[in-house]
């Protein structure tokens, strides 16, 4: 039975549709909501609510776009909501790395950067987590899974070229912290 | 062909990271990128930033406690 089917038939209300549907993207989805806030139990709340809305919304979706971009529109939306409702305050990103002028230093080589070193892995998450919501969904939606520009941009409703320069700004921002920690304890060490 | 300057290859990043090499502003900064080792760190240095946080994000399965959950919430 194809997707399309196994959606003609939730949509009448068939309980092993419905389960199936469930079954099939409700890992993806406590993932995508884990990425983008970084805390389990909203997480699991975001899973609840968008497959609730998905049971409430079912019959709205009327197969123009891909049911998988429609399901993660939704779960982004709610992710969203729940990130706005925290009120944190979050700094605008520059367009290009701080101090153009200097000689950077070369760190993609270098062996020891890897979230197997637990310092490392503290600098990812606090730095995705700085990152305020518009960034941090796309490199999210982009970056991490890994999905196209384009379904990025149908998924936040937001033009192709606002993504790039979103992801772009995220990338940099990224970058300079594990920068700054390279750097740091290379002169540390 | 103009060389385009630094900051232009930074707003270009996203294009030459696998978005759109085709694109004319691409070629334009594989040119830059041979000649300016700076934004060639840069560039790398991006690319190993993602590599790490892609294994940082590793999908989770979700626990038992947490799709029962789901699944009576649901009524399925």
């Amino acid at each position: 039975m194809t997707e399309t089917d196994i959606i003609k038939k939730a949509k009448n209300g068939d309980h092993d549709a419905l389960t199936e549907l469930v079954s099939s993207y409700s890992e993806r989805i406590y993932n995508l909501a884990l990425r983008i806030l970084r805390n389990r139990e909203d997480a699991e709340d975001v899973l609840q609510e968008t497959f609730l809305t998905v049971l409430q919304k079912l019959d709205t979706f009327d197969g123009r776009s891909n049911f998988f971009t429609w399901l993660y529109r939704i779960a982004t939306n709610a992710s969203l909501m729940k990130l706005r409702k925290k009120k944190l305050v979050f700094t605008e990103l520059p367009d290009s790395p701080r101090h153009p002028e200097e000689k950077f230093v070369d760190w993609s080589q270098d062996p020891s950067l890897n979230i197997q070193n637990k310092e490392v892995k503290k600098i990812i998450d606090e730095s995705i987590s700085q990152l305020s919501e518009i960034y941090r969904t796309v490199f999210i939606l982009r970056d991490i899974e890994n999905l196209s520009i384009k379904d990025t941009s149908k998924i936040l409703n937001i033009t192709e070229e606002n993504v790039k320069i979103r992801l772009r700004r995220a990338r940099l921002f990224l970058r300079e912290k594990i920068s700054d920690y390279y750097e740091g304890s290379e002169v540390a060490a | 062909m103009k060389s385009p300057l630094h900051q232009d290859v930074y707003k270009q990043i996203c294009d030459f990271m696998g978005e759109d090499l085709d694109a004319p502003a691409c070629k334009e900064v594989a040119e830059h990128l041979e000649n300016c080792p700076n934004c060639k760190v840069v560039l790398d240095t991006v690319r190993k930033t993602v590599t790490i946080c892609r294994e940082n994000e590793k999908k989770e399965a979700i626990p038992p406690d947490v799709k029962n959950r789901l699944y009576k919430v649901l009524k399925l």
